[in-house]
């Protein structure tokens, strides 16, 4: 049996509204192995976005746990928590959230240069190349199309080869044909650098393709 | 921290050439020019000071008094190792060619003068001497006095008994103001040629000095050691001389301190806007650096490094260009500093820097924090916006480390408390109007056309953000304005000083007799209708002071004074203490120059004792005035009432306004022979250009904080651009035609120009009345014009700016700009 990467107990989050207090994710329990392909799936407002942030360390719940590459993150301060993020987190979101200013070089070297690396410019251009994007190494993001803005994120998110990558809505941004070209890419990066994937999508077929579906309805896992 | 100093240097360009920090270079850079431009002008200003002061006085300290000093205090002198000189100064006619002239004779040992040049050539211009006085026998004139003489080398001119050879002319000489005889033209003799002169006879007016030079602490050692001199000796060391350099150099000092000042604060104001850009463009960077495992130091590292980078950039680029704005100062100041300026110091340089870091990180302290604070959750809310309100207490401190640099930099405790509170009531009254003007623009509705309709509900909805926009507009145009007013009134009253009709000659000795005759002539041959004063030769012997019996003779003036008596206050007098006095009245009483009452320690009521024509008499002080001795009428330390004055023996004296090159006063001087004639034609000119180099470096410095107000409008403006962009492409997208759009946005800005110049104007009233009555001690009355067109431009440029920075925006794809925003 493979080792847990991660592991969720019990978490609720609040919020504050000013309708009152608002629960957006209630006790939730769950568990990742090593390598495994996990989506999360639900109706929007399900609290997905929520528990992918809180599982990544990104947020932290009201209540209960997370434990992460084994540490309990939720215990531990922000900059405890980038560290571990830093060292072995890798995320793609559904807004690409590309620095408008870089160019896809820069924005894929981010994660190394904030790493301290020496081969930053080298790697992120075979991170690139792995994407097939050789030809866009210095485009800025306006100058990309949708599906290649993703796959500058993909290449960012995988330049530190994480253990974990946690991807939000890597297609909702996007059109069929693309949404299937980084479909693909998401996966067989992930299997060629055997990397933990969780995903959180809207899309059944994408959610398919992973070994473990967790549906979300209500903030509550069904 | 180390990793993101590093990675900020590695950015470092990046962000330059981005944009995002130009605005806030800018704002640095002018606020370093500002501070260092007037720091390098006060610097030289100040060393030039000193040494004009040891020339004006020829040494840095002379003992002055109406009888002889004695050999005492130069020998005390020399035995402590200063070099000492002695002058005899007295007035004399100077007689050639049957013909003579009232000069100034000064008596010099060889030694004179100990500071300053003095410089004498021979007619055929080869120079003599750089120092030193004439082999006894011999003299030096001035070339006044060679002209009117026709006189020639090795010519003969007889002072007193005695008859000397002319042995060249005086180019130049310090201590030439010293007082009433620098009026009349010089003629310098050997001082062993003083008795055989023979002029000087008891009660003759003579002024003696002794010369002093040495270090600053002989100066002091020697000054402790004579203190005990009696009364009638004055000193005057060179630092007291500073005090008199001029009254246009110090109130235009003083206002480019005040510009400075404003552009300091004007350039925060747009720091604080560009700051605030920049952190808000950063705010993805940093949460997304965030996400990707950089700690909080890291995020604060890079972004300081990032900023002290720029920070010392853009000093260097302000000092450059304070260096280059205070050339110009210079050589706009040229008809005031007589000098050569000796060479800036270091000071403006560690003042740029010290002003640059603490504008930077005062206003972005907040920033800093917001940045290195950032969750990086934002990214998955795609929430980049900055809610400044919650740090309201990092703002209070970064505001007070402002204030607490502008009292230590500018040293004016009093200026720039009222400068806080002027801002805070500005802000507070800019909130207030400007809520409550967005309140009632939110009942407004408009019957027809769209796009004003969606402008107007664009402030309401912007709401806060609206309101900061009109308190920045409105704060950088009332300083604006009020500099704009302070450099108006300032340059008009200089030039107030001197009208077309100021005086350029004085006429003295005129007897009662001669009263009708002089008027008459001076009517027909030149159309000029002089009035004549009173003048009074007498001697101020005693007080009394109030409350005592005793006479006291401490403390007052040494030498004889012109007094003077009239029934009404003269025109360029003001009463400053006490009541002038009612008419008839019998009582003797006298009216006192403030300075001098001051000196003399009087209070009202004390009893001068006089001697004048003969008689002794005693006169109560009823009142201090203030008086404008530029003005160039005759003035009086002393003004008797009628009932004393009118018994006293008395001549008259009257300034009149002789045109350039007129011969009027060469027949007036054949004509009235016994009367004197003293043209002060050159020093009204010397006044003249003073004003108009004060005037035009005053020009200068505006012309700089302009700049900076511009910079802190376009600034505001392009704040809240990104939004504004936004929703213009969102607004085409879904159909809205261009010149809704283009209106949409005209009356936005229309309405925020209107807003903003309206509480400006209003409020720039207010403390340009603070600041024209607390510092510059001037009366103030509104000026209509500069407001009226302060208030029009301000308008005219929100508008422009506004629509301009959108303009691309209205005639590009809206998919172009939403990818870009």
């Amino acid at each position: 049996m493979k080792d847990l990467i991660l592991e969720v107990t019990n978490i609720t989050k609040e919020v504050n509204s000013p309708e009152g207090a608002l629960t957006i994710v209630q006790d939730v329990n769950l568990s990742i192995a090593e390598g495994e392909l996990v989506s999360l799936v639900g109706p929007s407002g399900s609290g997905k976005t929520t528990l992918l942030a809180i599982m990544a360390g990104l947020d932290l719940p009201s209540q209960g746990s997370v434990t992460l590459l084994g540490s309990e993150i939720t215990s531990l301060d922000e900059d405890k928590r980038a560290q571990i993020r830093g060292k072995d987190v890798g995320f793609v979101f559904q807004s690409f959230h590309l620095m408008p200013k870089l160019s896809a070089l820069d924005n894929v070297m981010l994660p190394l240069e904030i790493s301290g690396s020496d081969e930053a410019k080298s790697k992120a251009k075979e991170a690139l190349i792995k994407v097939g994007l050789e030809k866009r190494v210095q485009h800025f993001p306006t100058q990309l199309s949708g599906g290649e803005k993703q796959r500058v994120a993909i290449a960012r998110a995988m330049v530190n080869e994480p253990k974990i990558l946690f991807a939000d809505e890597p297609t909702g941004n996007l059109d069929k044909k693309s949404s299937s070209a980084i479909t693909d890419l998401l996966f067989s990066v992930n299997e060629q650098m055997q990397t933990t994937l969780v995903l959180v999508t809207h899309d059944l077929v994408l959610a398919e393709k992973c070994e473990k579906v967790y549906e979300l309805s209500e903030g509550r896992l069904l | 921290m180390i990793r993101g100093l590093v990675y900020g240097i590695k950015k470092f360009w990046f962000e330059v050439t981005s944009g995002d920090l130009l605005i806030l270079f800018l704002s640095i850079a002018l606020a370093v020019t500002a501070i260092s431009s007037v720091g390098f002008l006060g610097d030289r200003l100040q060393s030039s000071m000193k040494e004009q002061a040891s020339v004006i006085l020829g040494a840095d300290l002379t003992l002055r008094s109406a009888s002889t000093l004695g050999p005492d205090y130069l020998s005390l002198a020399n035995t402590q190792g200063l070099e000492t000189a002695e002058t005899v100064s007295f007035l004399s006619m100077a007689i050639a060619n049957e013909d003579n002239l009232l000069s100034s004779i000064k008596a010099t040992t060889q030694s004179y003068p100990l500071k300053g040049n003095l410089v004498i050539s021979k007619f055929s211009g080869e120079l003599i001497t750089q120092k030193g006085s004439p082999p006894s026998g011999h003299l030096w004139v001035e070339e006044k006095i060679s002209e009117a003489l026709d006189l020639k080398q090795n010519g003969e001119l007889i002072v007193g008994n005695k008859t000397f050879v002319i042995d060249g002319i005086i180019k130049d000489f310090p201590d030439r103001n010293s007082g009433f005889f620098g009026f009349y033209p010089t003629v310098i003799v050997n001082l062993d040629d003083l008795d055989a002169m023979g002029i000087i006879q008891t009660g003759s007016r003579v002024v003696y000095r002794n010369l002093f030079s040495g270090t600053k602490k002989d100066i002091n050692n020697f000054l402790a050691q004579i203190q005990d001199m009696p009364s009638e000796i004055r000193s005057q060391k060179s630092e007291d001389v500073g005090e008199d350099m001029g009254e246009a150099l110090e109130s235009s000092t003083t206002f480019f301190n005040l510009a400075s000042l404003f552009t300091i604060i004007i350039s925060v104001i747009s720091s604080m806007v560009a700051v605030r850009r920049y952190a808000e463009r950063n705010l993805l960077q940093t949460s997304l650096m965030k996400v990707f495992g950089a700690s909080k130091k890291f995020i604060l590292g890079s972004q300081m490094m990032q900023l002290t980078l720029m920070v010392v950039l853009a000093t260097l680029a302000g000092l450059g260009f304070g260096y280059l704005l205070q050339s110009l100062l210079i050589g706009a100041l040229q008809g005031i500093i007589t000098t050569d300026l000796p060479p800036p110091s270091l000071t403006p340089v560690i003042l740029g820097f010290v002003t640059s870091f603490c504008v930077v990180f005062g206003v972005a302290s907040p920033y800093l924090k917001i940045l290195s604070e950032s969750q990086p959750i934002r990214i998955l809310r795609n929430d980049f916006n900055i809610g400044v309100t919650r740090n309201a207490m990092i703002y209070l401190v970064a505001a007070i480390t402002m204030f607490v640099f502008l009292i230590i930099v500018f040293k004016n405790i009093e200026l720039i408390f009222y400068i806080v509170g002027a801002l805070i009531g500005l802000t507070a009254a800019l909130f207030i109007i400007g809520k409550a003007l967005i309140y009632f623009l939110s009942f407004f509705k408009l019957s027809s056309g769209i796009g004003w309709k969606l402008g107007l509900k664009n402030i309401v909805h912007r709401g806060n953000e609206s309101i900061l926009q009109i308190i920045i507009f409105g704060l950088s145009l009332v300083f604006l304005l009020v500099l704009a007013e302070t450099r108006t009134d300032l340059v008009d009253s200089w030039t107030d000083t001197l009208q077309e009709d100021t005086p350029n000659n004085f006429l003295f000795n005129i007897q009662e007799y001669d009263l009708a005759n002089v008027s008459e002539y001076l009517n027909t041959k030149a159309k000029i209708f002089p009035t004549f004063t009173p003048l009074i030769r007498g001697r101020l012997l005693s007080v009394k002071r109030l409350g005592s019996e005793s006479l006291d003779s401490e403390n007052i003036m040494e030498r004889e004074a012109n007094l003077t008596w009239k029934e009404e206050l003269p025109e360029s007098n003001e009463i400053i203490k006490g009541f002038w006095w009612k008419e008839g009245i019998a009582e003797a009483e006298v009216s006192v120059d403030d300075r001098v009452a001051k000196s003399m320690n009087l209070v009202l009521g004390d009893e001068l004792y006089f001697s004048a024509g003969g008689t002794n008499f005693y006169a109560t002080v009823t009142s201090f005035r203030e008086v404008e001795w530029e003005s160039f009428s005759p003035n009086f330390f002393f003004i008797l009432s009628p009932s004393i004055g009118r018994t006293l023996p008395n001549s008259y004296i009257t300034s009149i306004k002789i045109p350039e090159n007129s011969s009027t006063i060469k027949d007036f001087i054949e004509r009235f022979p016994t009367i004197t004639n003293i043209d002060i034609g050159s020093v009204i000119k010397q006044v003249q250009s003073t004003i108009s180099s004060a005037s035009l470096a005053v020009q200068y410095i505006f012309v700089l904080a302009l700049a900076a107000g511009i910079l802190a409008l376009i600034a505001s403006i392009f704040s809240n651009t990104d939004q504004r962009k936004k929703e213009a492409a969102i607004l085409h997208a879904i159909g809205a035609k261009r010149s809704v759009i283009f209106q949409a946005a005209a009356s936005e800005f229309l309405v925020l120009g209107i807003l903003s110049a309206l509480t400006a104007v209003i409020s720039a009233t207010l403390l340009s009345a603070i600041i024209f009555s607390q510092v510059l001690e001037i009366s103030y009355s509104p000026n209509l014009n500069i407001l009226g067109f302060g208030f029009l431009s301000g308008v005219m440029f929100i508008f422009l700016a506004g629509i301009i920075s959108i303009r691309k925006t209205i005639y590009t794809s809206p998919m172009l700009t939403l990818r870009e925003v």
